[in-house]
């Protein structure tokens, strides 16, 4: 009998675990190493307040995520539940995306109490957007800034030289050309009495690096009276490289003076053909230039730097010389997962989303934030430098395009734009002409 | 065998040849088929049959024919050079003091995956904090631009190429060197030969149809470099180091997507190497050399 009474134990213990497992809803979600720790701190968050739902957050380089999410989407395997989405990605990757538009229509208890879409930023909010629907959540508001040496532009001995110099006073550049004056000041090549070897850290190699450098140049001239006048507002979805009638907007004059102006600071920077992301961080985080245009969360590494410290009086952050560029994020649900997970996926975008998860990823990993309460907030303004100076860079932003051939377009501009640059190609409008035409011929659907 | 017994044998091995059809001939079948679509993951509906479309195209590209000139620059100095320092190390290091030791240490290079190496080149070859400058500044040379510069990216990555797989092809002549028969040499000795002119008409003879192996495997593999270039210059500056295979990389995954295009060029590629290969076998009359010729 005691036999018996043992064996209905451990089957009735058995029953009871594999129903407790079944009732978790587990959900892959997939993200960019930009986003990975933020989302992963989040996830731990979110499992205690919610135990029936399980989050295994994976994260993956940039280059292979964008590949693997789009195969999954378009062979509506359903491997992942929920991503982290550049938006510009955001035409290519629409098809396989949730439209929340709908499943908020559909299920508007999902949205926790005190969840407030009206806070969200409006630009974030459209980028997170496709022909009117919502298919992604506002998440990363990223955008480019301009860091320098607080300490170097503010030093008398250097304004005084600066004068000397350049006959006007040292200050934080406004526009590319002054940038140029300051790089080569502070290059000791061109002038041995520079405190660092170069002057500004940039990349131009032959990635998508590229692709999102040129419109910090090229946006000024875009954007100015006559770049309106001549091809009409920027377009969200096709960006400021394009007119707003859809056309190549750069192959001209414009497009020439940008390519240029990055010409004109190359001999300022440590390789910047061969220098990427992840190299023009260590070259400003140990002291090596004293200036440095890059997105918003390597803050961190440079405030944690020991050659850039104290960093409050080392570190300065200025809008760009030029105009800045947005690099939104947004997180998605994948619309070929079962109802179950959907359900599961959208309430941890949701949770990531709130203004209470906004602040704590602003605070401990320096996510830009979408809402404007946090920006507001002189909490999140005393966390971070950089937040109170993001509304007028939001203003200006230049944007790249969102149409589904821009992974192509990409591909073709990097390497013309680098050829250009390290001299392998003429820098003449025609050469511009010449990459306009196969923009054209892939927008027109051949290769 | 009798019959009952090839039944089961043939259900043993069942499983293998499944494996091998779903995981190898579906795909190999399916690439071809997608040569000849416009299959592209980022537009919807696509994948209708287009005929030789893709193929024409390819003969337009401006980056696919640039792609060409790495791929065979890395053939013609860096498989040259991997087959000489090959050759040499291997008649260096035998019968050399800790000839074992040093030839464990030849092989540690292949040992290492093409990703580590351009890892490693990466910071090697970096700017400003790269081992390659540092070590140049004690001769009072300029840092160079590595990675940023047409002629110095394209050096760097044959040069890893070389470091790779110059001991593949040591291991294969260190081993036909020693398999020269003793007495062979021990005539030659007899008969006055000095160790060059013994290595040049008795050995080396003797190595010439392990060379030409070694020869035909680098540039098969030559012709798929892609890992280096992937994690160090991305094929830039420009298309200074896109080789072939990269660029079906980019196009098929990486940027465009474009299925049914970089499917045409991997089958390009399939046929260059099938027709390259055969050149070169019959040019250098491998099989005779192997005594494995059908005339033979």
């Amino acid at each position: 009998m005691g036999k018996y009474r043992a064996l209905v134990l451990v089957v009735s213990m058995i029953a009871v675990m594999a129903v407790a497992a079944l009732a978790v809803t587990t959900i892959s979600v997939v993200v960019s190493p930009d986003n990975g720790p933020s989302i992963q701190y989040l996830a731990q968050q979110f499992m205690q307040q919610n135990p029936d739902i399980k989050v295994n957050v994976t994260i993956i380089s940039w280059e292979t995520l964008y590949p693997r999410l789009l195969a999954d989407l378009s062979a509506k395997t359903g491997i992942y539940d929920a991503f982290s989405m550049d938006v510009m990605t955001t035409g290519a990757m629409q098809s396989g995306c949730l439209d929340l538009t709908q499943y908020f229509k559909d299920h508007p208890d999902v949205i926790p109490a005190g969840y407030d879409m009206n806070d969200l930023l409006p630009l974030a909010y459209k980028l997170s957007t496709w022909n009117g629907d919502l298919i992604g959540l506002p998440y990363y508001n990223n955008t480019m800034l301009f860091y320098y040496r607080k300490d170097l532009f503010n030093n008398p001995t250097y304004q005084q030289q600066f004068y000397q110099m350049f006959g006007r006073p040292l200050r934080v550049p406004t526009t590319w050309a002054e940038a140029v004056d300051v790089a080569r000041f502070f290059t000791q090549s061109y002038n041995p009495k520079s405190p660092t070897r170069y002057g500004i850290a940039l990349m131009f190699p032959t990635t998508h690096t590229m692709f999102y450098m040129f419109p910090l140049f090229f946006g000024p001239y875009r954007t100015s009276t006559d770049g309106i006048r001549e091809f009409g507002p920027v377009d969200f979805n096709y960006g400021t490289y394009f007119t707003s009638d859809g056309k190549p907007a750069f192959a001209n004059k414009y497009g020439l003076m940008a390519l240029e102006d990055m010409k004109a600071l190359m001999p300022y920077a440590p390789d910047p053909l061969g220098s990427d992301y992840g190299q023009t961080i260590e070259y400003f985080a140990q002291g090596m230039t004293a200036m440095c245009p890059q997105w918003t969360n390597p803050y961190l590494q440079f405030a944690s730097s020991p050659a850039l410290q104290p960093a409050d009086q080392k570190i300065g952050i200025a809008p760009m010389p030029g105009v800045s560029v947005a690099g939104n994020w947004a997180l998605a649900v994948n619309k070929y997962i079962s109802p179950d997970k959907q359900a599961a996926a959208v309430k941890f975008i949701l949770f990531c989303t709130t203004k209470e998860a906004g602040l704590q990823v602003l605070e401990k990993f320096a996510i830009a934030p979408v809402r404007e309460s946090i920006l507001d907030n002189p909490e999140a303004q005393a966390a971070i430098p950089w937040v109170s100076a993001l509304p007028s860079i939001y203003q200006t932003e230049a944007f790249r395009p969102r149409i589904p051939q821009e992974p192509q377009l990409e591909g073709i501009t990097d390497v013309t734009f680098s050829k250009m640059l390290s001299g392998a190609l003429p820098m003449t409008i025609d050469t511009l002409q010449s990459l306009a035409d196969q923009w054209t011929k892939v927008l027109a659907g051949g290769q | 065998m009798s019959k009952a017994n090839r039944k089961i044998a043939i259900l043993f091995i069942l499983p293998v040849i499944i494996f091998y059809l779903i995981m190898a001939i579906y795909p190999f079948a399916s690439m071809i088929y997608e040569s000849f679509t416009n299959l592209n993951l980022t537009i919807a509906n696509s994948g209708q049959f287009i005929g030789l479309s893709n193929y024409f195209e390819i003969f337009q590209d401006p980056l696919a024919l640039s792609s060409i000139d790495f791929s065979a620059m890395v053939i013609y100095i860096g498989v040259p050079i991997e087959i000489l320092l090959g050759l040499v190390f291997a008649y260096l290091i035998r019968g050399l003091k800790g000839e074992k030791v040093f030839r464990t240490l030849f092989l540690i290079p292949m040992m290492i995956p093409g990703i580590v190496f351009g890892i490693a080149a990466q910071m090697i070859f970096n700017y400003l904090f790269g081992a390659a400058n540092y070590f140049l500044s004690f001769f009072g040379v300029q840092p160079v631009a590595w990675l940023g510069q047409a002629s110095t990216a394209q050096f760097v990555i044959i040069f890893l190429d070389v470091l790779q797989w110059t001991p593949f092809v040591f291991l294969i002549i260190y081993a036909g060197l020693l398999s020269v028969p003793q007495d062979l040499t021990d005539a030659a000795k007899v008969d006055g030969a000095n160790g060059w002119q013994t290595f040049l008409h008795v050995e080396f003879p003797t190595l010439r149809p392990l060379l030409y192996v070694a020869l035909i495997i680098r540039v098969i593999d030559a012709l798929k470099i892609f890992g280096k270039i992937y994690m160090t210059t991305w094929g830039g500056p420009g298309t200074a180091t896109s080789s072939w295979s990269f660029y079906i990389y980019k196009v098929g995954v990486s940027y465009g997507w474009d299925i049914g295009y970089a499917s045409a060029l991997a089958v390009i590629l399939l046929i260059v190497s099938t027709i390259l290969v055969n050149i070169l076998i019959r040019f250098l009359n491998l099989g005779e050399q192997l005594g494995i010729s059908k005339e033979s």
